[in-house]
């Protein structure tokens, strides 16, 4: 659905403390307020201090991003009332944010960044009684509060909600391989988005959390829109909810008047200088790009783009596995054809990451050398793998548990002769001229032996073993 | 300097936005003192300030900052509150 | 004591070693003490204990200091003459009917009328040490910005205030000033010049130092009888050697408004966080977020605070803070630069501390706002421009006591201690 889009991504920086004091950021296992002190809880007399990784972070951003660095970085005051907010203000950057004017290249079009900046994360709200707009009273966590953000602004230059989403997959998989965020950690990336349809109104959707839901919310919002344009009913210019439960947008009953700032200079820290040293440092040790990455795989392993892209796109992580099952396998191609093929689908069936798979290198590539060895055919290969992915336990371990080995052949040309000899029937009907009595005896040779025995070489014993009947036959005759 | 002149209006909005809740009394008190301070606050237009760069801070101070790491605070976050519950603050609700 | 004190400890201990072994050192009541209440002069903290101590206290109590209390101020800072306040307003030892100057007022008290070892680490925004001294004929000294650390300071105006101190001599002053200097790593606007021995400083003659008396500082908004009192310390600098001469500081008379202007932004900013959630004074739960911190704060703040956020909120509101905010910044930027054209000929500035002496406080009640805004007019241009500067008193008028008010450049401590030290002699 086409519409006007622009996006406000906020990132949560991985670093090991947050962003203005020392606590950390660590809080997936924490009890509430766990993670806490002076600073991040706003008490009076407390002074933030900055975190210099969260910077270099930025940077890294900003970089990546191409955009024009600002010579020298300050924060500001924003300031509004919440219940999730310490001191009611918030630490932002407004007046000589980070860095502006940069662009992400998405199938050859320039989607334009506005501005890169950091900020604090205001605390979590637990709705008690409720949801938002009807919770009875909330419940304040700031183990959150604190940590660092960075914010991504772009120009309203995308112009569908599927875009929406590959520049949001794009942007996640650059924040990935610079290693500024982790792609895993719950809500370590929330979108607010602008989307006007057909030149209406621009309404602000918030707090759609992590880019999957983002297509969802975009296509609820542009339907609503749209529909409404086609009853004659103005858009309200307003600021919306995603409620990913419903998956539609509300309307968050409050003031009309726009908010006010009120922006001021963080008097309790300082100007921050971008010296061309640090950030030349920076830039020299800066990892390898999706983009780089990509053409590189292309070029060293001889993959396809196609297949290049995808190994890319999955992450960093997966990248990394291909190139280490690469090095330990040394067939490239085949490596990259059941990784995209059938490794991805079954991850993705199942609803894991491959860090939560358990699939290694190592494993995969025991797969692989499986099938090499005879051991057991591609097609058992191709149905194991999903056992494979589920567990990430030793392919070799799983055909012996499961009996999936191949028979071998010898064995495998007595069962033949087995059914062969029980089936006298079939061997006249082929010998008479009906080959589809031959598929008959397949059918019935596989129904004994299953999966350990590839179903080509089946036939191919049997068509043999009647045809030296037959000619038996005639030489007796 | 603005010539919007401070009224009573404007004094009810800012004081709302700042989250006090005036008396009818204060608002009159207020937008009359608030006038005579705003209006001795002009003198400041007859400063030439073409091309002088805002002072933050009376000093020059640059590039303070911290290393990533963690430093843990022994402390009751809780211990000066009245409102809470199971280890969270308790909050009024939003609508 | 004169109700001194907002906050007095069940025992005293005081340790055995250091520079402040066996002195009782006062804690103005914006500055954290940790376990003792401190409320800045307000109900909107009334009941909050701070868990941590300020950094200037910790590094008192290192030397041995007994901490003797808080002392009784202007809510949050804002106030001339320590009636701001919904606790005892603390009274003039020279005369109980006269108020004791602010906003430390309590500081100023305990160190003209205490008879036991007492310093009082107190603290300035726009003169907040220099005009209670100057009133209760103490001496004041308020540093360089950033020469002490605001760690543990319940903010007014991040970019002005300064911890200081006060003692009922130069020497006294010195001592713990010498004690509470000096960078820590938690707040990033300290300065990190090494921290001199000022006691010692206040022994150097001042023959050759050069003093600049600026002529805008003894205008026709000074009592006769302050002017008269001020030169006759002048006069004693000058029998001591130094060289006297007029200078001119034109943008004094903007130092005002822009003070007040950034003073208040970042004020009503600080202010922002007292809602009732985490300390101070908290209300039943009830209504929507909006209502219960509209309700806690009006409740809590008294009737110059709330004038100060609400002009604060004004001056940084799209649409006017080019206007307020950013230009008072520029005009900062002006009148620092008007000081440091001046310490290029001399090395440091006298002039009265305060245009009269401590007023009644029948007086003080019928003044308009402006009026004690007005008051504040001679010690906000050094306080504006962060630099060094001490009150000493220098003498008599009507009967109560005359501060005179020496400022030097940025990180001229040394030189302040030396000439208030020659200013007491006399």
């Amino acid at each position: 659905m086409e519409a006007t889009i622009g996006l406000e991504i906020h990132v949560r920086l991985r670093t090991t403390s947050k962003l203005f004091c020392g606590c950390s950021t660590d809080s997936a296992d924490a009890e509430p307020n766990a993670n806490t002190c002076p600073i991040c809880l706003g008490f009076p007399g407390s002074k933030p201090k900055i975190n210099k990784k969260a910077v270099e972070h930025g940077i890294r951003i900003a970089k990546a991003l191409n955009c024009s660095l600002a010579p020298a970085v300050r924060f500001s005051r924003k300031s509004y009332f919440y219940p999730d907010m310490p001191k009611n203000y918030q630490i932002t950057q407004y007046e000589q944010p980070l860095a502006e004017a940069g662009y992400l290249v998405l199938n050859g079009r320039r989607i334009r960044i506005r501005r890169v900046h950091l900020e604090e994360d205001p605390a979590r709200l637990v709705h008690v009684g409720g949801d938002i707009t009807s919770s009875l009273y909330n419940l304040i966590d700031y183990n959150r509060s604190g940590v660092p953000l960075a914010e991504i602004v772009t120009e309203p230059d995308i112009a569908d909600t599927r875009e929406a989403r590959l520049f949001l997959e794009k942007l996640g998989v650059t924040l990935d391989h610079l290693g500024v965020y982790d792609p895993h950690a719950e809500g370590s990336l929330r979108v607010d988005a602008n989307v006007s349809v057909d030149g209406g109104s621009r309404v602000e959707v918030k707090n759609i959390t992590g880019y999957r839901n983002v297509e969802k919310a975009l296509s609820f919002e542009a339907v609503r829109q749209r529909s409404m344009a086609r009853m004659g009913v103005d858009v309200a210019r307003e600021t919306r909810h995603y409620d990913s439960g419903t998956g539609s947008t509300v309307s968050l009953r409050g003031k009309e008047q726009e908010e006010d700032y009120g922006y001021i200079v963080e008097p309790d820290l300082v100007r921050i200088n971008l010296r061309p040293g640090w950030v030349e440092t920076i830039e020299a040790t800066m990892p390898e790009l999706p983009d780089q990455r990509t053409m590189r795989l292309v070029e060293q392993y001889g993959i396809t783009g196609f297949q290049a892209g995808i190994i890319v796109n999955a992450g960093l992580e997966m990248s990394l596995f291909y190139e280490e099952c690469c090095r330990l396998y040394g067939d490239a191609e085949t490596v990259a054809n059941w990784l995209v093929t059938y490794l991805l689908k079954s991850l993705n069936y199942l609803g894991l990451t491959l860090g939560e798979s358990g699939v290694k290198p190592g494993t995969f590539v025991e797969l692989l050398t499986l099938i090499d060895e005879g051991v057991i055919s591609q097609r058992t290969a191709k149905e194991l793998i999903k056992d494979y992915a589920a567990g990430g336990e030793s392919p070799r371990r799983l055909v012996e548990e499961k009996g999936l080995a191949l028979m071998p052949r010898g064995r495998l040309r007595e069962v033949v002769a087995e059914v062969v000899a029980e089936n006298p029937q079939a061997v006249e009907d082929y010998l008479g001229g009906t080959g589809k009595a031959a598929e008959y005896l397949v059918g019935q040779v596989l129904r004994r032996v299953r999966a350990r025995a590839d179903a080509n070489v089946v036939r191919k014993i049997i068509i043999e073993m009647l045809e030296s009947i037959g000619d038996n036959a005639s030489v007796a005759q | 300097m603005s010539d919007a002149e401070i009224d009573r209006g404007m004094v009810r909005r800012v004081a709302e936005a700042a989250h006090l809740s005036l008396t009818d009394e204060e608002l009159e008190r207020y937008e009359r003192q608030l006038k005579v301070i705003l209006e001795a606050f002009r003198e400041l237009d007859e400063v030439d300030t073409q091309g002088v760069e805002p002072s933050y801070h009376p000093v020059e101070l640059e590039g303070v900052l911290r290393d990533d790491e963690v430093s843990h605070w022994s402390w009751d976050p809780l211990a000066n509150s009245a409102h809470r519950e199971d280890g969270y603050f308790r909050g009024p609700r939003i609508q | 004591m004169y109700r001194a004190f907002n906050h007095l400890p069940e025992s005293l201990r005081a340790g055995d070693e250091g520079r402040l072994s066996g002195v009782y050192v006062s804690v103005k009541d914006n500055v954290c003490v940790e376990g003792m209440p401190s409320t800045a002069g307000s109900r909107v903290l009334e009941g909050y204990v701070p868990p941590f101590d300020a950094t200037v206290v910790a590094k008192c109590r290192l030397e041995g200091a007994a901490i003797l209390g808080k002392t009784a101020q202007d809510e949050f800072g804002f106030g001339t003459f320590n009636v701001n306040t919904p606790y005892g307003v603390p009274l003039n030892p020279h005369d109980p009917e006269r108020s004791p100057g602010g906003s430390s007022g309590g500081a100023a008290v305990v160190t003209a009328a205490a008879e036991f070892p007492h310093l009082a680490i107190s603290e300035s925004t726009g003169g907040s040490i220099s005009c209670p001294a100057s009133f209760c004929g103490v001496v004041g000294v308020t540093p360089t910005y950033g020469r002490t650390s605001r760690w543990g300071l319940i903010d007014y105006a991040n970019s002005l205030d300064k911890i200081g101190c006060m003692g009922k001599t130069v020497r006294d002053a010195a001592l713990l000033l010498s004690v509470i200097s000096g960078p820590d790593r938690y707040d990033s606007t300290v300065l990190h010049a090494p921290v001199d021995d000022y006691v010692a400083r206040a022994d150097e003659p001042v023959e050759g130092l050069r003093v600049g008396v600026p002529r805008e500082y003894f205008g026709e908004g000074v009592d006769q009888g302050v002017s008269e009192a001020v030169w006759r310390g002048i006069k004693r600098l000058e029998e001591r050697g130094a060289e006297i001469s007029e200078v001119s500081l034109p943008f004094t008379r903007y130092s005002l408004s822009s003070y007040y202007i950034i003073a208040m932004a970042e004020a009503s900013t600080n202010l922002a966080k007292f809602c009732g959630l985490r300390y101070g004074l908290h209300m039943p739960l009830e209504g929507t977020f909006d209502e219960y911190f509209s309700a806690v704060r009006s409740a809590g703040f008294g009737d110059e605070a709330k004038r100060r956020i609400i002009l604060g909120t004004y001056a940084r509101m799209a649409g006017y803070r080019d206007a307020y905010y950013l230009k008072a910044l520029r005009v900062r930027t002006r009148v620092i630069e008007d000081f440091k054209r001046v310490f290029g000929d001399v090395d440091v500035l006298a002039a009265p501390t305060m245009p009269v002496v401590a007023p009644r406080f029948d007086e003080v009640a019928d003044m308009e706002p402006i009026q004690h805004y007005m008051m504040d007019v001679l010690t906000v241009a050094p306080n504006l421009a962060g630099i060094p500067m001490a009150s000493v008193p220098c003498g008599e008028s009507d009967g109560m006591p005359v501060g005179l008010h020496v400022m030097a450049d940025h990180l001229g401590e040394a030189d302040v201690i030396r000439a208030t030290a020659a200013v007491e002699e006399g």
